[in-house]
């Protein structure tokens, strides 16, 4: 994954942290419970605070740049190269990401993942080559007589072309070399 | 209860031309009783009118009657009595050969208003010639002419099952006989009913709301709202399965049937809850779905079942 997605993903997992914090105050009957809660609430909305900051600042070609868990100032920092030295994710699991996502596949490479026989299931669309093998709306590895593991941009762009989201649903595992 | 008479204003209003002395009762059962006997006195002078009806089978199996004729609540009796009056349906009608078109071509000269429903494609090879609806004064009657006659004078025009809204199995590959859906040999606004064949609920439901309310909302694809919003997959009994990825690999497991070819996730209609037969069963309860209701059946939602991924 890229690094911006890997703080979206981070974004989405502490609003999700937010919503539970808030649905426990609901049923929270003590004060100390209560400001407990709230104290851990106003720690995840500055927590996003930071997360949304690095996520306009971050460019948008890979760079490593290490996931935050736990932030230890309060206020937003500027740019990502002025981060404090927090401990990193495993760094085996920050390089793979970035060389996953420039695997690239041939055309004949990628006709061989047409989800049959245990294969997975890869389609390609404006050259980014996507995993849907587990995906709903390609069950038994075709999706409205298209099979995977060719190239549909012609297809997408008449079918979805107001639902371009559709794309940040799927998850990309390499790129088409052209 | 029955002691005490109020007269409520909206039942006055209801039977203005009768005044209603005590003691005729107010319960529930009573009103309905009135109003129902007020209604067939009506019926019978002439006061109120049900439409007219026209089932009009094209190049396609007849599925689409038959699944009509196991309608409930309302039943196809309730339809033909009550709802409207059918003029011409080529299975079910009495009179045969002439004398059937003639009742035809009668409400095409009489120009009383009148719903059509259409089931089946229509063939366009040979200009129409490769399905026939009769032989009216020595000439062929194609499906073609009659969509086109008919659909031109209707009210509201209805495409009963797959076939008649986009083709259907009529125009699967290699569609010898150019079927084409309803749509591409009429420019108006159809309603369009998908479903090999259509749950009779779905179309008499339409009907229904036409004669009551009107027309009912439509999707992008001209499809009641009322019936075909929901994805399958969305209500399907068997999608915690599908959550938690534990699928099944044969027809006879319970489990999610995704990677046997289900097409649940990408069909918008209300078989998980309103299922089939009068709620017998429903395919996801046996096999695979087909996407039988989706646009593009079948071609697009081959394979039905596969065993290979």
């Amino acid at each position: 994954m890229t690094n911006n997605q890997i703080v979206q993903h981070q974004i989405h997992a502490v609003f999700s942290e937010v919503q539970y914090l808030i649905r426990l105050l609901y049923v929270t009957q003590d004060v100390y419970m209560r400001n407990l809660t709230l104290n851990q609430l106003w720690n995840k909305i500055d927590q996003l605070q930071f997360l949304i900051q690095l996520d306009q600042t971050t460019p948008t070609h890979p760079k490593p740049i290490m996931p935050i868990q736990q932030p230890s100032t309060q206020a937003p920092l500027q740019t990502p190269t002025q981060l404090p030295s927090t401990t990193p994710q495993p760094t085996g699991q920050i390089q793979q990401p970035s060389t996953q996502d420039q695997q690239s596949y041939t055309l004949e490479q990628l006709a061989q993942f047409n989800g049959q026989n245990g294969r997975s299931a890869y389609v390609a669309v404006k050259g980014i080559v996507y995993d849907v093998t587990n995906n709903a709306a390609w069950s038994a590895a075709t999706h409205f007589g298209l099979e995977a593991g060719r190239d549909w941009t012609q297809e997408f762009a008449s079918c979805h072309a107001a639902e371009q989201w559709i794309l940040n649903t799927l998850t990309p595992v390499g790129r088409l070399a052209s | 209860m029955d002691s005490e008479h109020i007269n409520t204003s909206w039942e006055v209003g209801e039977l203005k031309d009768q005044i209603i002395l005590p003691p005729e009762p107010i319960t529930n059962e009573a009103i309905a009783k009135r109003l129902y006997e007020q209604a067939n006195i009506k019926l019978q002078s002439g006061e109120i009118k049900r439409p007219k009806l026209v089932w009009l089978e094209l190049n396609g199996c007849s599925g689409n009657i038959i699944s009509l004729l196991n309608g409930d609540n309302p039943s196809f009796e309730y339809m033909i009595s009550s709802m409207v009056d059918l003029v011409y349906s080529n299975s079910l009608m009495i009179p045969e050969g002439e004398k059937a078109l003639d009742k035809l071509m009668d409400l095409l000269k009489s120009d009383e208003s009148f719903i059509l429903a259409v089931e089946g494609a229509v063939s366009l090879k040979n200009n129409g010639m490769y399905q026939l609806v009769g032989s009216y004064k020595g000439q062929p009657l194609t499906g073609l002419q009659a969509a086109k006659m008919l659909g031109a004078k209707a009210t509201h025009v209805i495409a009963v099952g797959a076939c008649a809204v986009d083709g259907g199995p009529s125009a699967a590959k290699p569609n010898l006989s150019q079927s084409v859906g309803l749509q591409d040999v009429l420019d108006r606004r159809i309603i369009k009913l998908p479903g090999c064949p259509c749950h009779p609920d779905w179309f008499l439901g339409t009907l229904s709301h036409i004669l009551v309310h009107g027309e009912p909302a439509l999707d992008k694809r001209d499809r009641p709202l009322l019936f075909y919003s929901t994805l399958i997959h969305d209500r399907c009994p068997r999608l915690d399965y599908f959550h938690k990825g534990i699928f099944s690999k044969t027809l006879g497991e319970p489990y999610c049937l995704f990677k046997l070819g289900c097409r649940g996730p990408v069909t918008r209609v209300d078989c998980p809850t309103r299922r089939w037969n009068d709620d017998v069963n429903w395919p996801i309860g046996a096999s695979t779905c087909i996407g039988c209701s989706q646009f593009g059946f079948p071609d697009q939602m081959a394979p039905f079942i596969s065993y290979d991924t």
